[in-house]
């Protein structure tokens, strides 16, 4: 019997995924694309040859992502996976061209979101995609899910958003580091002994004090956050915990996506520092 | 330092939904005085031509007005040349990177001159976007979604020319096509003139097809360019008020 509900609560949380990123694509897809797709399929991409896993980790600046996926790529990597990464502004095609828009501070809203679209689906097509047909494990440091949130916090229709990326991927397993903002702000401080007019939402005018302008814009984003979590059955981790902690709770859902069965894992000297 | 924080925060908190044209919305929006006229219609058919004659005629006339061309924001220029000439574009990314583009001009040139009053003349508006990336294959609600923040225009003139004088007028008057304005990314011939003129064949489909449902204005691009600005601008001056946007009446006396 448990069995049986929870593989009803899987298939009803898979139809609920499927139809809201994309309301205008409900119906026609086909099932095999809805699998790999959260709406349309992407235009001159066949998914069927796709052998690898894809896992996201989201969470706010600060989080302690790149931490964690530098880790998970190590231990992966030892066990004999081979990895690749992704994340915002890494493409070829516009990576850099966004950073330059940034810097200059001036770009609107929209024209932002739509570059970091073009990067994410760049990325999707020329490194993500051909790297999962390869068999590959891809870990993507954020995904569509906090260019959603940015979007929606500025103004952005919700359904605009989901319309944009309903040609994305979708991921087998998505991790959200969830932690307070305040904790994020002392982390991210101390990293830089500065916070980026970006980082603290200074664009939106919400405060004069660095401080409460980084703390109300990434309470927003977190609020959206906690919206999509249920919508798209992330896996919330705690990443208020240590290092290890956090790390350990990723193996072990990792480890049973690719069907690793020892998680046991110490990093090696070049990483030991990450390690508290 | 407090109080005027609290203040600013305050617009923040309208609904997204009200400053946002909805999808597929059949009529000009009322949002904002001002008035858009765009013309459309496949590469050859002479729309930037008469399109230049009527932004004469009204500039001459000393009528408020701002012309805006199709992919030429500055600030997505550089990644649109980079990724053409090295080739980097797909269908999504080739669609994405010209909504920034008409993003950029629509959020900071179209909308705000709208909204303070002007007259503004797009050469090629969204529909260029739909007939052309639907013929690349990117489904086509999908394409509506990404661009139905754009303002529907008060008269989107449509000029269709059969298809062999439009390929032609091009043909003959270019030494060379590009290789996506060919459409060469999409497979159809390894000749680019004959690439080029199944390319313009998918998109001539899909621009008749948007006669209807977007109403569009059709003009016949084959007759003499006199007699087709004369119908312009009749039609202009039939359908939009153009002494709002007259000099100002201090001004003229």
């Amino acid at each position: 019997m448990p069995d049986q509900e929870k593989e009803k609560e899987k298939a009803a949380a898979g139809v609920s995924a499927a139809d809201t990123p994309a309301p205008a694509a409900s119906g026609k897809t086909e099932e095999g694309d809805a699998q790999h797709f959260f709406g349309e399929p992407l235009v001159g991409f066949d998914p069927s040859g796709i052998t690898g896993q894809l896992v996201v980790i989201e969470g706010m600046d600060g989080s302690g992502r790149s931490t964690q996926i530098a880790l998970l790529q190590e231990w992966l990597e030892s066990e004999g996976f081979a990895v690749q990464t992704s994340g915002l502004r890494r493409s070829n095609l516009v990576g850099r061209d966004i950073d330059q828009l940034l810097a200059k501070n001036a770009v609107t809203r929209l024209t932002l979101a739509l570059m970091y679209a073009t990067d994410f689906f760049d990325q999707v097509e020329h490194r993500i995609l051909p790297a999962l047909r390869a068999g590959t494990v891809v870990l993507a440091d954020r995904f569509i899910f906090t260019l959603i949130a940015r979007g929606v916090v500025r103004g952005i229709n919700r359904d605009y958003l989901a319309g944009l990326y309903a040609m994305a991927l979708r991921p087998h397993l998505t991790f959200w580091l969830n932690v307070r903002p305040e904790t994020a702000f002392a982390r991210e401080f101390k990293k830089a002994q500065a916070i980026s007019y970006w980082e603290a939402g200074r664009d939106m005018s919400l405060s004069h004090d660095l401080y409460w302008s980084f703390i109300r814009y990434q309470t927003m984003i977190k609020r959206e956050f906690e919206v999509m979590a249920k919508r798209h059955s992330f896996i919330e981790l705690d990443g208020e915990a240590s290092v290890s902690t956090v790390n350990k709770q990723l193996r072990l859902r990792v480890g049973e996506q690719l069907g690793i069965r020892a998680t046991k894992y110490t990093p090696s000297a070049a990483l030991a520092h990450l390690w508290r | 330092m407090e109080n005027p924080d609290v203040a600013q925060k305050q617009p923040r908190s309208e609904p997204p939904k009200s400053t946002l044209p909805q999808p597929g919305r059949p009529v000009p929006s009322r949002a904002y005085p001002g008035a858009l006229i765009v013309v459309e219609g496949t590469d050859g058919s002479g729309k930037s031509t008469q399109l230049y004659l009527l932004k004469r005629w009204l500039e001459i006339g000393g009528y408020r007005l701002h012309f805006t061309e199709w992919n030429s924001s500055p600030l997505v220029k550089s990644a649109t040349r980079r990724g053409k000439q090295r080739r980097l574009l797909t269908p999504t990314t080739f669609s994405l990177l010209h909504a920034a583009d008409f993003a950029d001009r629509c959020e900071r040139q179209i909308m705000p001159l709208l909204q303070g009053d002007y007259l503004v003349l797009a050469d090629r508006y969204i529909y260029t976007a739909f007939a052309r990336d639907a013929s690349r294959g990117c489904p086509p609600r999908w394409l509506r979604n990404l661009y139905r923040f754009a303002p529907v225009p008060d008269i989107t003139f449509y000029f269709r020319a059969p298809l062999d004088v439009a390929v032609n007028r091009i043909l003959s008057g270019r030494p060379k096509l590009k290789y996506y304005e060919a459409g060469m990314d999409l497979g159809l011939s390894y000749d680019r003139p004959e690439s080029f003129r199944l390319f313009q064949a998918r998109i001539l489909e899909e621009y008749d097809r948007m006669v209807d449902s977007d109403n569009f204005v059709v003009l016949d691009g084959t007759i003499a360019v006199n007699k087709l600005q004369k119908q312009m601008r009749d039609i202009v001056a039939s359908k939009i008020d153009l002494k709002r946007f007259a000099p100002r009446p201090q001004e003229a006396e």
